[in-house]
């Protein structure tokens, strides 16, 4: 099997030795992320709708931490999943894929795609700065859409390159 | 002046193959047992957790009581799922990182040092995860998660922690080189 380029392999182990680290911080910084989210959220009271009365405030910041946190969760299960994903399709790509520029592009948009978890730590600060609904919708529209079409649209151009270079050769 | 890279990829040690085959395989096993047994487990660690009602903080009210055992069971499920999880997403990155150690680590020592601690450290380090379950319903939730830690995570994960970084550093200048 031909290997990827090297900036894709580069790319694909980055997201994995950060998808690994961000597991372990999450494992023994708990407390601290949750208390620096907490005054986060009471740094920008206007953004999350605080209204100072402290039994709704409190709701509010809870369910703000918690979608914090599930960003952070998210960036290391996908990391750790995307990662190893981009090496093998692009390893798959890079040995059957014979039009070199289809290569290309199939190996550019697989690297893009292994940016994807990222969007769930912009997911993470998103939340805590512009607020919960308005955070998340910022970190979808921005970041993880485009990535994750990226990854999406990669892997569907490689499946569709193997079929019809398969074509080519039954017609050879 | 150094030698290009290998345009194929090498295979990495079959030892190092297996692990991960087997880790995946542990996974999967797992992951069928917990919906094949959910109850039987359950069962199990309650029963134990009632017999050391000191070590879960049980006072002998019922209502008190259940709650503390749900906590815990709850804990339990989440270390045997999160076993499953990991095991095997930690074979792919297993096979993944070992593979480019194995092809782009021009070094020797370097190489075998990188694919030792990927392969020790992340094939271990999802059993964490099932200490933690099986130790709950003896000596409780944060005495389980400190011994899993100290015992597993932190030794096991660590070790793969420092092998995936060493990897992306001696990529990376492959890859400063070349430009």
């Amino acid at each position: 099997m031909r290997r990827p380029p090297l900036v894709v392999v580069f790319v694909g182990l980055v997201v994995i030795a950060l998808g690994e680290t961000a597991g372990a911080l999450m494992s023994q910084l708990r407390p601290q992320i949750a208390g620096y989210a907490r005054a986060r959220v009471a740094a920008n009271p206007q953004a999350h709708g605080l209204a100072g009365s402290a039994e709704y405030d409190a709701e509010v910041t809870a369910r703000a931490v918690y979608a914090a946190e599930a960003g952070l969760s998210f960036f290391h299960t996908h990391a750790q999943g995307l990662g190893p994903l981009v090496i093998f399709a692009g390893t798959v790509a890079a040995s059957t894929v014979r039009w070199r520029l289809a290569r290309g592009a199939v190996a550019a948009l697989l690297g893009l795609g292994a940016l994807f978890p990222l969007g769930y730590l912009a997911y993470s600060i998103a939340v805590l700065e512009r607020g919960r609904d308005a955070g998340i919708e910022m970190a979808e529209r921005y970041v993880l859409t485009p990535l994750g079409s990226a990854a999406i649209v990669g892997l569907v151009a490689l499946a569709v390159l193997m079929v019809a270079g398969r074509g080519r050769d039954r017609d050879a | 002046m150094t030698p290009p890279l290998p345009d194929v990829w090498r295979r990495p040690p079959l030892p190092t193959l297996v692990a991960a085959i087997l880790l995946i395989a542990c996974a999967e096993v797992g992951g069928a047992s917990m919906a094949k047994f959910k109850l039987e487990l359950a069962r199990g660690a309650r029963a134990v957790m009632l017999s050391r009602p000191a070590v879960h903080g049980l006072v002998g009210v019922r209502d008190a009581d259940e709650q503390i055992i749900d906590e815990a069971l709850v804990k339990f499920d989440a270390g045997l799922r999160l076993f499953h999880l990991h095991a095997e997403g930690m074979g792919l990155v297993i096979i993944a990182t070992t593979m480019t150690a194995a092809t782009l680590v021009r070094s020797v020592g370097a190489r075998r040092a990188i694919i030792l601690l990927l392969t020790v450290g992340g094939a271990a380090y999802p059993f964490g995860y099932l200490l933690w379950s099986a130790l709950i319903p003896y000596y409780g939730i944060q005495t389980g998660k400190a011994v899993a830690e100290w015992v597993v995570w932190i030794p096991f994960g660590g070790a793969t922690i420092v092998a995936a970084w060493w990897l992306v550093v001696l990529v990376g200048a492959s890859l400063v080189r070349r430009a």
